[in-house]
């Protein structure tokens, strides 16, 4: 209660910090997004150096801050234990998290000597440059902008001696002159690398999951992909439905029993692929293929014809010359259909036959009777898709490792949790041990989610494998994952069963449509802006000019807006409201020339005026009348808000007056 | 709006910006943001970039108007002797719309080192008066110029300077030394006047002269000084500037000392200069004492 009383008797015009508050307040702002990655043991020493300060606010002594560095170097080894050593260092992130912990201890330290060094001053900078290393995503770049505020705030009070509300009126009007051309840089100066920086470190892309050409079953394929955008895709007409989206990478013929190999490229193969001509629906579609390094340019299945300045095998693979290192636009055709006629040479009928029958004796048990029970491929096909089904297997992007010597066994038998590899991998596996020829398709599945109209962006994470079953002369696809009976991942695709969807109201639906949309945007426009935007930018402007009066309209309302709150945050504070209420009228009289001297009253300033206007009756009655009900106001204990309404309504009806 | 940048060009013109230390700070801060944004290929990071680079860009006007709205003036107020401290006052005064915060004057002081004097804000429309310690090094006319107001308002990534165009004219009267005017008195009693009409004792408080004391009583254990009805004092003390001193310095000092006891104790007096009577009937005090600082 006495808290309470305490805040309540707080008069904010006075509220006043001193420097070493305001770079707390700093510290505290820029930990808090660094605070959800520490290590428990680097939290605890965070609690034991806040409680340090929080309970003695003298000058800790040099055995305490010692023994704050030996409990710094203890937190740091124990947040590290396991992950740390110097060849662990060459990994970026936890060179990173050392670097954050170092700087946590050297911080505390200083900051119990209550002394602000230029260390002290800069850390809160280093912290926020630190933490946009780790988070990205559209909260964070909403906290962003507020640290960015923030510290401005914080920065600004101090120079104002601790006075937080005029360091805030000050930040504001600073910021806002600031915005427009924060807007402006980045509209014009859009980033124009691509891949994310190793700095000389084997950074995070060595195990970067995504379409490489090779698929992995063990530790290195639990890696969840990220949402960074591989390739933007703009459909002549609308999105093709989910179901169809799939953009074909390479196909892969071998178990290495860790992983999937493609056929080498010194083997010759005969081009004796046809494309089916059925009513199959056709689609044109231009790519802007963003720096893979990498050969292969992803065309959906199953593409008509080569892409200028690409090969196109007979597996449908279309690659180029050279790694691609620049992002590239280009047009294709392609047709949606899920087999197409393939008269296939000796080579492949075997590579894709080939089984290791011990490696998954459970599997093979299985296959068998799968196979003496069923005469026809397509039977046998369809027998086994039940079987899967059958094995109540789960989708997850966080399986648990399986046994690397019995992927197939362990994963439908043991473990039953996996993702596309994992699905795609095992169906594989067991149709060969039936007897029909298969393969692995990796690409990427495009999700109507992440698209727009006709535009659709293809993400890391949207990097998938199927397979493909060789029956009657043709390949045809097996969506693999949909035989999955649970999901537990927020990626859903829509074909699986899931079981355990939950009905949504139409509202709710509509509203996170709304936000998905909004976030759509955010990403698209602010978070993956690119100078290959600005050109679409660009395209777009030139192909449709009264855009460009939608955008000097919005920049100009930006404009607009950032003065007013200008205006509004510079305006002239008063010492008391009824001085405030009656500063229209003295502004008035001061562009009439009569200036409020510094050691003259305000009743004394309306006798002047009136003293040097002798013949203005109509002024002097209405000045007169003010200055009575101006002083009655200021002199009385309390003003009622009607009263001070009133007073107000009075000196509007005065300064609407002409003849001053 | 063409008025607003009119003002502030012209603002713009007398003040004057230089790098300090957070100017490298933000200087390193871009740079490594820009690798950071170049090389990590994050928007965020850019937009952080942007948002460092608009702050710093538009600290400069900021800070410019923040100092470039103080109108400086020297009063002319208060007296200057010299060899000794007088005050000279300068009137700094808010022209802008907002609060003016953290500026620092910087003067030469008395020992000729440069000194600032902090202060916290100046309001809107508002005035402040500083008072600015100056030693003349010797009489007659002296200028003081030099002053300037220095700011790292907002970000301290810029030191703002405007310098004090307007220079403090005065005249510094001879250093006040010599003979005490009592002691001038004592020598000059006779001079002084005459009493007439014995009209009683009083108490010696100390005050009175010595020639007054009733040395009868003084025999008698208690020290009375007599009274009159009538004390004719001398119309007028007369300082003759060749019985001043020794050298002319000596002289002048001695009658500035004089003529300002006599303007403490309210008397009037004389000067015979060597080619002109100076009267206080016909000149201030700092008439006279500017005729002093000039000859």
């Amino acid at each position: 209660m006495r808290f309470l009383a305490t805040l309540q008797n707080i008069k904010l015009s006075s509220l006043s910090f001193s420097s070493l508050r305001l770079l707390d307040l700093a510290y505290v702002i820029v930990l808090l997004p660094l605070l959800l990655m520490l290590k428990v043991p680097m939290l605890v020493f965070v609690v034991l150096v806040l409680s340090l300060l929080f309970f003695s606010s003298r000058p800790a002594k040099s055995w305490l801050i010692f023994l704050v560095f030996i409990l710094g170097i203890l937190a740091i080894y124990l947040s590290l234990y396991g992950a740390f050593s110097f060849r662990g260092l060459s990994r970026l992130k936890l060179f990173l998290e050392l670097l954050i912990y170092i700087l946590i201890v050297v911080v505390s330290m200083q900051r119990l000597t209550r002394e602000i060094n230029i260390y002290l001053l800069l850390s809160p900078f280093f912290f926020l440059a630190l933490s946009l290393f780790f988070f990205h995503g559209m909260f964070m770049l909403a906290y962003v902008v507020f640290e960015v505020f923030f510290l401005l705030w914080m920065i600004l009070s101090h120079r104002m001696q601790g006075n937080i509300i005029e360091g805030f009126r000050a930040s504001m009007v600073m910021f806002m002159y600031s915005l427009p051309w924060v807007v402006v840089l980045f509209i014009f100066f859009p980033r124009i690398s691509f891949e994310h920086a190793s700095y000389g470190f084997k950074g995070e892309t060595v195990q970067r999951m995504g379409h490489d050409g090779t698929m992995y079953l063990d530790n290195k394929a639990l890696l969840v992909p990220s949402d960074r955008i591989v390739m933007e895709v703009g459909f002549k007409k609308e999105i093709p439905a989910s179901h169809l989206l799939y953009f074909r990478g390479s196909i892969l013929y071998s178990d290495k029993k860790n992983h999937w190999d493609p056929i080498p490229s010194f083997v010759k193969r005969k081009q004796n692929t046809v494309i089916p001509k059925t009513n199959a629906q056709s689609v044109q579609y231009n790519v802007t293929l963003y720096p893979t390094q990498k050969k292969w340019l992803y065309l959906m299945d199953i593409p008509s014809q080569a892409v200028k300045e690409s090969t196109l095998d007979r597996d449908f693979i279309s690659t180029v010359k050279n790694k691609i290192r620049e992002p590239i636009h280009y047009a294709a055709s392609s047709t949606l259909a899920t087999k197409f006629y393939d008269d296939v040479d000796a080579y492949t009928l075997k590579v894709s036959s080939k089984i290791l029958d011990k490696h998954n004796p459970k599997t093979y048990e299985e296959a068998l009777k799968i196979k003496e029970s069923h005469p026809t491929k397509k039977a046998k096909a369809k027998a086994l898709i039940k079987f899967f089904q059958r094995q109540n297997l789960t989708y997850t992007l966080k399986p648990e490792a399986l046994d690397i010597n019995h992927t197939t066994d362990s994963f439908l038998f043991e473990k039953k949790r996996g993702y596309c590899v994992h699905f795609a991998s095992s169906f594989v596996t067991m149709a060969r041990m039936i007897g029909i020829p298969s393969r692995i398709v990796t690409g990427y599945k495009g999700d109507v989610s992440n698209g727009l109209k006709n535009y659709l962006a293809i993400k890391e994470k949207d990097a998938h494998a199927w397979a493909e079953l060789y029956i009657d002369k043709h390949w045809v696809r097996y969506e693999t994952t949909s035989t999955a009976s649970h999901i537990e991942t927020q990626n859903q695709n829509s074909q699986n069963n899931a079981t355990d969807k939950k009905e949504t109201s139409p509202l709710i639906k509509k509203i996170n449509l709304y936000l998905m949309y909004a976030k759509y945007q955010v990403e698209t426009w602010i978070l993956y802006y690119s100078n290959i935007r600005q050109k679409q930018l660009l395209q777009y402007a030139k192909d449709n000019p009264q855009f460009i009066f939608i955008f000097m309209s919005s920049f100009i309302f930006l404009l607009i807006t950032s003065f007013m709150f200008i205006s509004y945050f510079r305006r002239k504070t008063y010492s008391n409201k009824t001085l405030e209420a009656i500063a229209p009228l003295l502004n008035i009289l001061k562009t009439k020339g009569y200036v409020r001297r510094e050691d003259e009253t305000l009743h004394m300033y309306f006798l002047r005026y009136c003293e040097a206007n002798l013949n203005k009756h109509e002024a002097i009655s209405k000045i007169r009348e003010l200055d009575t009900r101006y002083e009655q106001l200021v002199y009385a204990e309390n003003i009622s808000a009607s009263e001070l309404k009133a007073f107000k309504k009075l000196v509007k009806q005065a300064t609407k007056f002409k003849m001053y | 709006m063409m008025k607003s940048l009119r003002t502030f060009i012209q603002i713009h013109k007398t003040v004057k910006q230089h790098a300090t230390r957070f100017s490298a700070v933000v200087v390193i801060l871009l740079f490594g943001l820009f690798l950071e944004a170049y090389m990590h290929d994050f928007n965020l990071v850019y937009i952080t970039l942007f948002f460092v680079f608009a702050f710093a860009f538009t600290a400069g006007p900021m800070g410019v108007l923040n100092i470039g709205s103080i109108v400086t003036k020297f009063l002319k107020q208060g007296r200057f002797f010299a060899k000794e401290e007088g005050l000279i006052p300068l009137r700094l005064h808010n022209n802008a719309k907002t609060t003016a915060w953290a500026i620092d004057v910087f003067y030469i002081n008395e020992y000729s080192l440069e000194t600032s004097l902090p202060l916290e804000k100046i309001e809107v429309e508002r005035s402040v008066t500083l008072q600015l310690p100056y030693v003349p090094a010797k009489r007659g006319f002296f200028s003081y110029k030099g002053c300037y107001l220095e700011s790292k308002y907002p970000l301290s990534t810029a030191r703002l300077t405007k310098t004090v165009e307007d220079e403090f004219q005065g005249l510094a009267y001879p250093q006040p030394k010599g003979r005490s005017l009592s002691s001038f008195l004592h020598e000059e009693e006779s001079h002084y006047g005459e009493e007439k009409e014995f009209d009683g004792l009083r108490v010696y408080d100390g005050s009175q002269k010595l020639s007054h004391i009733h040395w009868a009583s003084v025999v008698k254990g208690e020290i009375s000084v007599k009274m009159f009805i009538k004390e004719h004092q001398t119309p007028q003390l007369l300082f003759h500037f060749t019985h001043a001193g020794s050298d002319d310095e000596a002289r002048l000092s001695q009658l500035c000392l004089w003529a300002l006891s006599c303007e403490k104790s309210h008397l009037s007096f004389e000067i015979q200069m060597p080619d002109k009577r100076l009267s206080t009937k016909r000149e201030s005090i700092d008439e006279i004492l500017s005729y002093l600082a000039k000859y």
